[in-house]
């Protein structure tokens, strides 16, 4: 696919600084820039939406980290800057967010109703890159799937930067995902595979090593989902259509090993598979096994001295359903 | 103590005897030379005020600078310049304005600008950095970022117009150079002020005082509501 955006990010007075070379966004690309606080994050978006001038940019759509509501009625303020047809499409997206009274005072919003207008105006733009820092900080979190699946849809086949520290926002809004420490993108790659596969103890600190599974909703029970990824079927909490596309998320240190052979209890997902690697993570052990797909396990030494842990030997691997989350895709 | 009470009385007196013909004459003249130089420096001044405190530009400190100088230009000053240019003899000597109302709104006009424009570049200037940066993510034409932005800070550029009103409705230095204070032609009521001090009427003097406090009552009290309505939202 063709760039759409490429350009070296040079910012070394910026507080914090940014430093970038051959930053590359390819076209209908959803790119997450995920990292701590003060990583440069906000300051790389800046610098791509125009905001900071140190480069010449492609007209782009742009959410701040800080939507600003101004002085007049809600429908003011989603109009802000559009088109007639943006008008509409503004609307559309804000009824689908829930805003509906649109002749209030937009000052008197709470932060997370000023966050959907925001959202709405910003997606009814007709920029062919979307520009978004930390769309749903101010999303409460019981919403934040939601709208997360609401603004994926929203893009469509536009090309967009996501900037957040949030592990779910991260996996339902990225395809691609960047880390950024201290100004510099450490690891870029998709998803599931930067979270499966950090390149080093730093990366790992940041992104909490998580397993994202990337496939279709297969089969509802309650408020379990179950997701097919490949051989691999995973249960997990959440809400997803069956045959849509779907992904299951698990942090590595909600995953049990156990000695080959073990009966796995009342854990629903429970697979047996063979030991590719284990690799130190500080005082713990990172563990990935292959069952038909990689899964990434946090163990303590202990734990791996008990089970006698080699690369290639079998053993069994069990994530309780509670422990992981699924989204439905696009 | 016993002076200053009879001067109120007669002060008191004059009023309701209606100051003599020519209140209604001099009153008339105040308020519209006073109006339109307001709305000459409104008019000019916001836009140029929106644009000094928006806008980055490598002069910007400088005319900030200038402009700030400008707000607290001594009328007397403005108004001999006015009076040099004006002048049968200098540039726009041929205009024929001298003594004439139309140069007395010119030299308010002159001393009004500077304050519409210096506090309303504060004012916008003074825009949170969100608020900035998300008027620029709106990517709106110029004139449109302008126009939300001075809304955004209404009742400070409300406060601006209320100071150009001030200062064009209690300056006396320049009308006076530039009208000549003429009785019934370019008499206001600070250069009345001063014609009857002079005279010792001092009764006269005080009442021309209150009714010129009373205007400036009505008209800031007109601004004053604008501000409150609009900032209640």
């Amino acid at each position: 696919m063709s760039a759409l955006l490429e350009l070296d990010v040079r910012y070394p007075t910026g507080a914090p600084r940014v430093d970038v070379e051959g930053f590359r966004l390819a076209e209908q690309e959803k790119l997450v820039l995920f990292g701590p606080n003060g990583a440069g994050k906000s300051t790389l978006i800046k610098v791509l939406a125009g905001i900071i001038a140190q480069a010449p940019v492609p007209a782009a759509a742009y959410l701040p980290q800080a939507p600003w509501m101004f002085r007049g009625t809600v429908r003011e303020n989603l109009e802000f800057g559009l088109s007639s047809e943006g008008t509409v499409l503004a609307r559309a997206v804000a009824a689908e967010l829930g805003l509906t009274d649109l002749g209030l005072q937009a000052r008197q919003l709470s932060g997370g109703e000023a966050q959907r207008v925001a959202i709405a105006r910003v997606l009814a733009r007709s920029e062919e890159i979307v520009l978004l820092d930390e769309p749903l900080a101010a999303v409460d979190l019981r919403d934040r799937a939601e709208v997360a699946g609401i603004i994926r849809r929203r893009l469509g086949r536009r090309a967009a930067v996501i900037v957040t520290h949030d592990r779910d926002d991260a996996a339902i809004l990225g395809d691609a995902m960047a880390v950024m420490l201290d100004g510099r993108i450490v690891q870029r790659g998709p998803v599931a595979d930067v979270f499966a596969q950090p390149v080093d103890e730093s990366v790992a600190g940041v992104v909490g090593v998580a397993n994202v599974l990337v496939g279709e909703a297969a089969e509802v029970d309650g408020n379990l989902v179950s997701v097919d990824a490949g051989d691999l079927r995973v249960w997990g909490l959440g809400e997803a259509t069956i045959g849509s596309s779907a992904r299951a998320m698990f942090g590595g240190e909600t995953v049990t090993i156990l000695p080959s052979g073990s009966g796995v209890g009342s854990a629903r997902n429970s697979w047996t598979g063979r030991i590719r690697a284990v690799r130190r993570l500080g005082r713990l052990l990172e563990v990935v096994i292959d069952v038909g797909h990689p899964v990434v396990a946090i163990v303590t030494p202990g734990a791996a001295e008990a089970l006698d842990m080699a690369s290639g030997a079998e053993v069994v691997v069990s994530v309780k359903a509670t422990a992981v989350r699924v989204v439905g895709g696009d | 103590m016993g002076f200053v009470l009879e001067v109120l009385r007669d002060a008191l007196e004059a009023l309701s005897g209606g100051l003599g013909g020519d209140l209604g004459a001099v009153v008339w003249l105040t308020s519209w030379i006073a109006l339109v130089a307001t709305g000459i420096a409104v008019l000019v001044g916001i836009p140029l005020g929106t644009v000094l405190g928006l806008g980055e530009f490598r002069a910007k400190r400088s005319i900030t600078v200038l402009v700030n100088t400008a707000m607290g230009m001594p009328p007397v000053l403005a108004g001999l310049v006015l009076l040099l240019l004006l002048w049968r003899g200098g540039p726009f000597g041929s205009w024929g304005l001298l003594f004439t109302p139309p140069a007395m709104v010119l030299a308010q006009a002159t001393l009004a600008i500077p304050i519409a424009v210096g506090l309303t570049a504060a004012a916008v200037g003074g825009l949170p950095p969100a608020a900035k940066e998300q008027l620029a993510a709106f990517r709106l034409p110029r004139w449109r970022r302008g126009a939300v932005a001075v809304r955004e800070v209404w009742p400070a550029v409300g406060g601006a117009v209320a100071a150009a009103f001030g200062r064009v409705i209690s300056e006396v230095g320049a009308v006076l150079i530039v009208g000549g204070n003429i009785r019934g032609e370019t008499r206001v009521l600070t250069t009345a002020i001063v014609q009857e001090t002079r005279q010792a009427q001092f009764g006269q003097a005080l009442a021309f005082g209150f009714v010129l406090l009373g205007m400036a009552l009505v008209v800031n009290a007109g601004i004053t509501w604008l501000q409150f309505k609009d900032s209640a939202q």
